[in-house]
């Protein structure tokens, strides 16, 4: 809680210092749209926000925000017009099913090949994976998002160009052609997310099955006539396992990062579209809100992880 | 004794290491002979070699550790020549080995009861009710209370514990030959005493052959009945137990057994043996222990002593007595 309660603080210094005034923003984009006046078109603005006060000061601005914050209401959007509570409500869904879906795909599978590379020792695939993963560290998330999109969505078409699904051909609800319509649509923005991590994950994997190999009981196992599978699975990938699953929380938090410019390369309506749209158009409010949201799934997802590690780990028990 | 019979024979064996300065025989041209139905001692100091033979038998080696040559027979089959599933079988179901670090030997995140299931179903089908009732015996046999400790995570047990749940677990499928590396050396005096007695309470019960690694002499004094002596990897004496303590032949033997220290006795009488056991990495010609050696000729600096029987049952490889 007082994490959070700093990190809002924070987050609202750091927002508020961002040079600029939303209302120019909102001027010159009204200017050139209706061709009007540019004072003409401050009034419209002024008008238009009608919950914006950029004049009162700062400390009664954050006094508001942290009132509004333990209603539980996250302010309102001037750029879309809605409460950032409907924002959030409509892309949050979106964003964790992406994440949730590339995270589970990525950590699976890296997990199980790291588990294989470790066991096997000299494979040819252990430099592969290792000179991929440093590849992909190295590259930007949005880059690959990018490659995938022009090459795959424009150029071969496989794939949809922007959205969550096709509401002209789907309808929304628990059947199968809008299931599929959905996966359709998360499928590059997942894949970007895949690309990116499951390198790293392979070789923390690999690094923590290589140190728990040498261990005693491991040995004891083999020498217990143990299936090589039961092997792998039990005694080195169980154990071996335990320190990534404190590290899935971090990953949370820069995969939210990434979502910003993943989700606009898809124009994918999740909280790092609206992110980004927020931070084109100084919408403070927005940014705030979903800075906050960010910041509470980071933390939560800490919490689960101290709460289930006991649970993979009876060491850690408290007797 | 029953030299005509040996459950286990090891054959000219040579293992070695690949390590970063070269390559380290651990095991030069090694033969044994483990005699059925007894408890049989391999000896040796730290490093001469012991654990890698047993090892080598249980094809547990480290990943840089391989078999150069040789054979090993158990029961007139050579096991290095079965195929990878064939001597899974034979790993456990007939010969169990109670590991140097036996505290170590359990996966910190099952429970103690599943290592028996693990063990178990891995060799034959047998149901949980089954394997646990037999679990439970076996750990009453080594003194344990079975509800306690078949529930219990590895951590929540205590060296001495751990080090029987090990010996119950390797007696679980009954196998014909137990190997034990070094059963006490982790363990404070009055728990090893205890183990000891347990494990000759476990070798009257079931009549098992023990093959006991060891650097311990009162535990071989107390327990065994056939002692081979390690050194620097080689064998370099072979016998009964009464005949290594009271007649040792071999001026290593006779060495090692004047090393131990007695609590009546004078210890200005302990005569250690001089110098340090050489490296492995790049051993001296002729027979290894001629530098340390007495009684060391021209000829040992030479020549490697073979190892010959000088009476029955009684090996040795020194020139003195070839």
């Amino acid at each position: 809680m007082a994490t959070l309660f700093a990190a809002t603080t924070i987050l609202f210094i750091v927002v508020h210092n961002i040079p600029g005034d939303v209302i120019y923003v909102w001027v010159y984009d009204i200017v050139e749209t209706y061709g009007v006046s540019w004072e003409e078109a401050e009034r419209i603005a002024r008008v238009m926000f009608l919950g914006y006060e950029p004049d009162k000061p700062l400390w009664q601005q954050y006094i508001d925000y942290i009132r509004n914050l333990l209603r539980g209401n996250l302010g309102y959007s001037p750029t879309f017009r809605l409460p950032v509570n409907a924002i959030v409500a409509s892309a949050l869904p979106w964003t964790l099913f992406i994440l949730s879906l590339s995270l589970s795909t990525s950590f699976i599978i890296g997990v199980l090949l790291g588990m294989f590379i470790a066991w096997k020792r000299k494979t040819i695939i252990d430099p592969i994976v290792s000179a991929y993963a440093a590849f992909t560290d190295a590259t930007p998330d949005f880059v690959t998002a990018m490659l995938l999109f022009i090459f795959l969505a424009v150029r071969l078409g496989l794939f949809p160009l922007k959205g969550a699904y096709d509401a002209e051909i789907v309808t929304p609800g628990f059947n199968l052609p809008f299931i599929a319509n959905v996966l359709w649509h998360a499928a590059l923005p997942v894949l970007s997310y895949v690309i990116e991590h499951i390198g790293a994950w392979t070789l923390l994997m690999k690094g923590s099955a290589v140190s728990v190999l040498e261990e005693d009981y491991v040995r004891a196992a083999i020498a217990r006539g143990l299936r090589e599978s039961r092997v792998v699975t039990a005694y080195i990938g169980r154990t071996a396992i335990i320190p990534l699953v404190a590290l899935i929380a971090i990953s949370i938090g820069s995969m939210m990062g990434g979502s910003i410019l993943i989700e606009t390369v898809f124009t994918y309506p999740g909280m790092g579209y609206f992110f980004a749209q927020a931070i084109g158009r100084m919408d403070y409010a927005l940014m705030q809100g979903l800075f906050f949201l960010i910041i509470a799934g980071v933390i939560l997802a800490n919490l689960v992880v101290d709460l289930i590690y006991p649970i993979i780990d009876p060491r850690a028990r408290e007797e | 004794m029953s030299e005509e019979n040996p459950i286990l024979r090891v054959r000219d064996l040579v293992v070695e290491y690949a390590v970063r300065e070269g390559v380290i025989r651990a095991n030069d041209h090694v033969s044994l002979d483990v005699a059925k139905g007894l408890v049989n001692a391999l000896v040796g100091e730290s490093g001469s070699g012991k654990t890698t033979l047993v090892d080598a038998v249980m094809g547990t080696l480290p990943p840089n550790g391989y078999i150069r040559k040789g054979e090993i027979y158990f029961k007139d089959k050579n096991i290095l020549k079965l195929n990878p599933e064939e001597r899974r079988k034979i790993r456990w179901e007939k010969i169990a080995m109670v590991f140097q670090a036996a505290q170590n030997s359990l996966n910190p995140v099952m429970r103690v009861a599943e290592h028996f299931i693990d063990t178990v179903l891995a060799h034959k089908s047998m149901s949980k009710d089954e394997i646990l009732r037999k679990a439970e015996e076996l750990l009453k046999l080594v003194r344990l209370d079975p509800e306690q400790v078949l529930n219990a995570f590895p951590h929540e047990l205590s060296g001495g514990m751990k080090q029987r749940v090990i010996i119950a677990l390797s007696l679980m499928l009954d196998p014909e030959l137990l190997i034990l590396d070094e059963p006490t050396s982790a363990l404070d005096v009055m728990t090893q005493h205890y183990l000891i007695r347990t494990l000759k309470e476990v070798h009257e019960k079931k009549g098992i052959t023990m093959l006991l690694v060891t650097h311990d002499l009162p535990v071989v004094a107390e327990i065994a009945d056939r002692v081979a002596i390690m050194y620097c990897a080689k064998i370099v004496e072979v016998g009964d137990v009464r005949k290594i303590f009271y007649e040792p032949l071999h001026p290593y033997t006779h060495g090692l057994i004047h090393s131990i220290p007695s609590i009546i006795g004078d210890l200005s009488k302990m005569r250690p043996i001089p110098g340090e056991p050489p490296s492995l990495l790049n051993p001296p010609p002729g027979c290894r222990f001629h530098p340390r050696c007495p009684y060391a000729t021209e000829k040992c600096k030479k020549m490697e002593p073979p190892l010959v029987e000088v009476e029955k049952g009684r090996l040795v490889a020194c020139f003195r007595y070839a």
